[in-house]
């Protein structure tokens, strides 16, 4: 657990605090429900004692309408009491889903670092329910208490031997029940994660359908479905074994407890200590109360489960930011100077390397770690272990990371594009329309754009995938060129394009670039045709520099890694 | 009464745990011709035939149901005995039948349900389990031109989704509504045999219960429906934003996403708290009902106990069996939100494994070689727009052709109908001298591979992958086959070497690393021909010449087509056809054709142009890669 950071504890208190009118208020309506849910078998016994009895229709009536005004009551309690709670969690989970979306997106980032895509949206969407469940059941708790409480008054109001058996019966019961239903939890779990299992490997051939038609595979992947659809049916019929016999026992044991209540209440009522609507009342609630009791047990299971879910949040919330914002001002208007010394980090062994303003330049290297780290750190996702990089004289780590960005756009190799309209992709918050025309064109995204059903405007489905890898990297490229910040660091961009195409976009891009710096990742000859110097990476640090024609002529390595 | 209690978050669970895949597909174009669905009838006759193997089973699980059911209704008129024999003031003596009456129905009631569930539950996950497994069966068979057409989104979603909304009603829903269906029949048989006027009281709640039923259903359904559909857009919202981090603070992001985020989670949240209203709405209108039927039950029994029909016991008991219905009728109707559910899913799971596959062709046809002719081949995805005209195309056993051209110009459309991905609309494909309509779909994939850009690693051991190929390969062949295409040294290099757990889920391979994977998986299935479309693309320009040299290794000894776009790649095939706008423009070596001056030789100058002086070295170097292959 990180220090500083909150802990499991505050962001579970936190949401109960940030809910607080809304859990009082409904506590006070629950037990305003359970109470009377309590009362319902009372009157009625009080109905069969007073009324039917004694044959009086005018008890009768009064207590009917008695009856009535309790079910009124209950059923408003229970309706408001019920929507206030449930509110209170689901306003509890969005707040907490906005705050790991802040953190994670965070311009500081570290969150997600170690945590794959799909494991923090499962943090933001299911732990971030349970603990909305948790605040939920609080209220539920509380009313279960109170139902406790006034069962508890009527019983021992009737008698107190009978109060005290059914009160110290039923909690040894539910242990009782608790202890069978162990071995029961273990294999429900391993049932879900057998069903899942089996859902999953289904799911995954059906994903990889087409790789799977193009060679043939369907008979082999169903037989292996079927295994994992056996193996979960095993697990199901284990775990709905114990689970039936879970719930024989329960009744069972439910069954007895009110055959011994039924038995000594007659016993005193037949000693003339207790009337027979007495008797009734008694055996009703001792019926009633397994409820209250029930209702327990599953609110300390959600509480349970909400806190394991709020530490998993707090560890998310609680992690340290992968860089720290410095103090200093970004530089306005910012020239474009870049100057690294140096730099150290992973596979990069004291790069140094001066940019300057408007310069094109090309860098090549065989390591794809080396490019990787390069890449991070210009993009300021890391800082070096060593070494310093300067952005027109001032060091990144003064700045704050979001600062850097403003100034210097890393686009890397593997994009990400979002699920919205390829022209949305490209137009970033505050882009002119004339950038977003002239990357397009620069681009041959517009190209694309023309090929798609609803053009520019259409959405593009599963983040992209929808197009070829060609097409995705146009699209990306554009996007990165719309930006149009002073210095533009480009990883790969064209590899998945054809050549033509990709000498096209070599000549616009460097038109387009003109008077920024720009940097280009590549060992794509295309491109490096029209840098103005290429820099070559070996081991970690430059190895040798010059225009791209020279080392072509001159440099028979380099002319390896580029030429092929 | 804890059913209520928790009735609301029952209800949350059930909306948010429902499957992002579902709300994909139904997020997805509207216009696209989803997979079928069945209808009611169908899908009874379905169930009905599922079911037909196991009628001891349901009989045997039912009557033992409704024993203990029937059994435990014992308990009220036992107890209203307990208090017949106060009133009339027995001796305490009187109290011990009773005792173990009530005891002894206690422990028999107990074993009952616990046999009933568990047959109750065996029945259930034995048909369950038949039915996902006919049902993958049948959705793998699916031709794919009919899954694009739905998008593979719809498929998933049923696979995943349907398959486990039904489970969830076998195992929680099914159970607990079939014992309160019995208890409720039960209880109303035991009232009528109390006395029949006590039924008559009874019922005066169904009115009312008929009411609220329908009402929830009506407004339940879509609001569930609409939920799912929102959970599943904040889901998906979630892992576009925080996938695409990087990217999100590259260009400043956050803000905008974060709004993003924000709108979904609030429709999603709004459409909850729309669902705990209408289940609220609903438990409320029940307790109006249970209100009424306790009046009617008690004033009936004090008009009988009044004039002498019954005594105040059998009234005491009347009440407590009407007081019992209570959790039983509250469980069964807000169940059948569930059952309807699991039916709707249920018909789409029959809509597809309905009708069977299409029948394949007696099999006498058989490829002789590794020979691929195509004549006249016309395709159009949308009618009016053809992709391919008037295509023709003949390959040699054992020779490797390349496929060149711009994009759109129809080179994967083409690879596509050749491996009987696509029918052709007009036109025919002949494999090894035999045609693909008579070899069928499976003989048309044993003749031919098609490795495409789409990598895809299959989540679970690295060696189960590579198996899927050809299932009985032993781990030898396995290894030769990764060895052939150069992959051994990194697949053993893995944490557990071949049993490495990869894909979702799993230990992440490179795309490089997966497209050697789908090579390998080429040499194990070993067909006469193999196709590969710009098999090499997506890997970056490190891996793109890892994977050439590994396709020219996969191809050793089969035919080979290769989609290129990489005009070395090309240069070293024994011949190249140039695509264009749907028709192919030029055939002939490379020599030839860069002779020519044509379309090729436009192409090649282009590339050249950006290796300045170096156009005879790149042809050396494709001589050499040449030579190798």
């Amino acid at each position: 657990m990180p220090a500083g950071g909150p802990t499991g504890g505050h962001v579970l208190r936190g949401a109960i605090r940030g809910r607080r009118r809304s859990v009082v208020a409904a506590s006070l309506l629950g037990m305003g429900h359970q109470t009377c849910e309590a009362l319902v078998p009372v009157i009625v016994g009080v109905i069969i004692d007073e009324a039917v009895a004694k044959g009086s229709s005018g008890t009768l009536l009064r207590l009917l309408v008695l009856l009535g005004v309790v079910f009124l009551v209950l059923s408003t309690c229970y309706r408001v009491g019920a929507r206030i709670t449930e509110a209170a969690g689901e306003q509890a989970t969005h707040r907490l889903r906005l705050d790991l979306g802040a953190r994670v997106l965070d311009p500081r980032g570290g969150a997600d670092a170690d945590r794959l895509p799909g494991a923090l949206t499962s943090i933001a969407t299911n732990d971030a329910r349970r603990v909305g469940a948790a605040v939920t059941v609080l209220s539920y708790g509380a009313s279960a208490l109170a139902a406790l409480a006034v069962s508890a008054v009527a019983l021992l109001r009737i008698s107190v031997p009978l109060g005290l058996l059914v009160l110290l019966g039923i909690p040894p019961l539910l242990w009782l029940g608790h202890r069978i239903s162990g071995p029961l939890e273990r294999r429900s779990e391993t049932e879900q994660e057998r069903a899942a299992h089996a859902s999953g490997v289904a799911a995954d051939l059906v994903d990889g359908l087409r790789v799977l038609k193009g060679m043939g595979a369907e008979s082999a992947a169903v037989s292996r479905y079927r295994r994992t659809s056996q193996d979960s049916l095993a697990a199901a019929l284990r775990a709905a074994r114990s689970r039936a016999g879970h719930e024989g026992a329960v009744l069972a044991l439910t069954g007895v407890f009110i055959a011994v209540i039924a038995v000594v209440g007659a016993y005193l009522a037949m000693r003339g200590t207790i009337s027979v609507g007495e008797l009734v009342a008694a055996v009703g609630l001792a019926q009633f109360l397994l409820g209250p009791f029930q209702l327990l047990t599953f609110v300390n299971a959600e509480f349970a489960q909400g806190r394991a879910s709020a530490r998993r949040i707090a560890e998310v919330l609680a992690a340290p930011a992968a860089v720290e914002p410095g103090g200093a001002a970004l530089p306005d208007p910012v020239a474009g100077r870049l100057r690294l010394r140096g730099v150290t980090l992973g596979a990069l062994r004291g790069v140094d390397l001066d940019l300057a303003p408007g310069s094109l330049t090309g860098v090549v290297t065989g390591d794809p770690a080396a490019a990787q780290d390069l890449l991070r750190c210009l993009a300021r996702e890391a800082d070096p272990a060593d070494g310093v990089i300067e952005l027109d004289g001032v060091p990144l780590t003064d700045l704050h990371p979001d600062d850097v960005r403003r100034a210097v756009l890393v686009a890397p190799h593997d994009a990400d594009l979002f699920e919205t309209s390829l022209l949305d992709n490209v137009r970033g918050p505050d882009t002119p329309a004339t950038a977003v025309e002239r990357a397009l064109t620069a681009s041959a995204a517009d190209e694309v754009a023309r090929l798609l059903p609803d053009g520019a405007d259409g959405v593009l489905t599963e983040r992209g995938r929808s197009l070829s890898g060609g097409q995705r990297q146009r699209v990306a490229l554009a996007r990165a060129l719309a930006a149009d910040r002073p210095v533009l660091v480009l990883h790969d961009p064209t590899t998945a394009v054809d050549t033509v195409t990709e000498s096209r976009i070599a000549a616009r891009l460097r038109d387009l670039r003109r008077d920024r710096t720009t940097v280009l990742v590549t060992t794509s000859p295309a491109l490096l045709a029209v840098t103005d110097r290429v820099v070559v990476l070996d081991g970690g640090a430059v190895t040798a520099e010059g225009r791209h024609a020279d080392l072509v002529a001159a440099d028979p390595a380099y002319r390896a890694a580029v030429l092929a | 009464m804890s059913r209520r209690g928790t009735g609301a978050s029952d209800t949350d669970e059930r909306t948010d745990d429902a499957p992002i895949e579902e709300t994909m597909s139904r997020t997805g174009p509207a216009d696209r011709a989803l997979l079928p669905t069945a209808g009611g009838a169908e899908t009874w006759a379905a169930l009905r035939e599922m079911l037909r193997g196991h009628r001891l089973a349901t009989v045997t699980a039912v009557g033992v149901l409704v024993a203990g059911t029937g059994i435990g209704l014992l308990t009220a008129p036992l107890l209203g005995h307990v208090v017949d024999l106060v009133v009339e003031r027995r001796g305490t003596d009187a109290l011990v039948v009773p005792m173990v009456l009530l005891v002894a129905v206690a422990v028999a009631r107990g074993a009952a349900t616990a046999v009933g569930s568990a047959l109750v539950a065996r029945l259930g996950e034995t048909v369950l389990a038949a039915l996902r497994e006919r049902f993958v069966e049948r959705a793998l068979a699916l031709p794919l031109e009919r899954v694009e057409e739905a998008g593979s989104g719809d498929l998933v979603s049923r696979v995943t989704g349907d398959v486990s909304v039904i489970a969830k009603s076998v195992r929680q829903a099914l159970p607990e509504f079939s014992r309160s269906a019995f208890t409720i029949v039960l209880t109303l048989v035991g009232l009528a045999v109390l006395d029949w006027r006590f039924l008559a009281a009874a019922l005066w709640a169904v009115p009312v219960q008929v009411l609220a039923v329908r009402w929830y259903l009506r407004r339940a359904a879509p609001v569930y429906a609409e939920h799912r559909v929102a959970t599943g857009a904040l889901q998906h919202q979630l892992l576009d934003s925080v996938g695409g981090v990087r990217t999100v603070r590259a260009f400043r992001l956050n803000g905008p996403q974060l709004d993003l985020m924000e709108q979904r989670s609030r429709a999603a949240m709004g459409l909850a708290l729309r669902g705990i209203h209408v289940v609220t709405g609903f438990f409320s209108r029940l307790n109006l009902a249970e209100f009424i039927g306790m009046t009617s039950v008690l004033v009936t029994g004090f008009l009988l106990v009044d004039n002498g029909a019954v005594s105040i016991g059998t009234a005491t008991a009347a009440a407590l069996y009407f007081h019992s219905l209570f959790n039983p009728v509250n469980a069964a109707l807000f169940l059948l939100d569930d059952v309807q559910s699991a039916g709707a899913s249920l018909a789409r799971l029959v809509g597809v494994s309905g009708p069977a596959a299409a029948p394949e062709p007696d099999g006498r046809a058989a490829p002789v070689d590794g020979s691929v002719k195509v004549s006249s081949l016309d395709y159009a995805y949308v009618p009016g727009h053809p992709v391919l005209q008037d295509v023709g195309l003949e390959v040699n056993a054992g020779e490797r052709v390349a496929l060149v051209g711009s994009s759109g110009a129809g080179k994967t459309t083409l690879a596509k109908l050749i491996a009987g991905v696509h029918r052709p609309a007009r036109g025919s494909v002949t494999l090894g001298g035999a045609d693909a309509r008579e070899l069928g779909p499976s003989g048309v994939r044993r003749a031919v591979t098609l490795i495409s850009q789409e990598v895809h690693v299959f989540a679970g051991p690295l060696a189960e992958d590579l198996r899927l190929a050809r299932p009985d390969a032993d781990d030898e062949a396995l290894r030769a086959a990764l060895a052939t295409v150069g992959a051994l040294e990194w697949a053993e290099a893995l944490p557990d070497g071949l049993d490495t757990v990869v894909g979702e889920g799993g230990h992440r391979l490179t795309v490089t690393q997966a497209q050697h994977l789908a090579l390998a998986r080429l040499v194990l299935a070993d067909p006469p021909i193999a196709i590969l479309d710009e098999a090499t693309a997506d890997a970056g320009s490190a891996g793109a010449r890892v994977l050439e040299t590994a396709a020219l290794k996969a191809l050793e000894g089969r035919t080979g087509l290769l989609v290129a776009h990489r005009l070395p790649q090309a240069a070293t095939a024994d011949r190249i056809v140039v695509l264009d706008r749907g028709r192919v423009v030029e055939t002939g070596t490379h020599g030839e054709l860069v002779a020519a001056g044509g379309h090729y030789a436009r192409l090649w100058a282009a590339w050249s142009a950006s290796r300045p002086g170096t156009t005879a070295d790149a042809a050396g170097v494709a001589g050499v890669a040449g030579d190798e292959g």
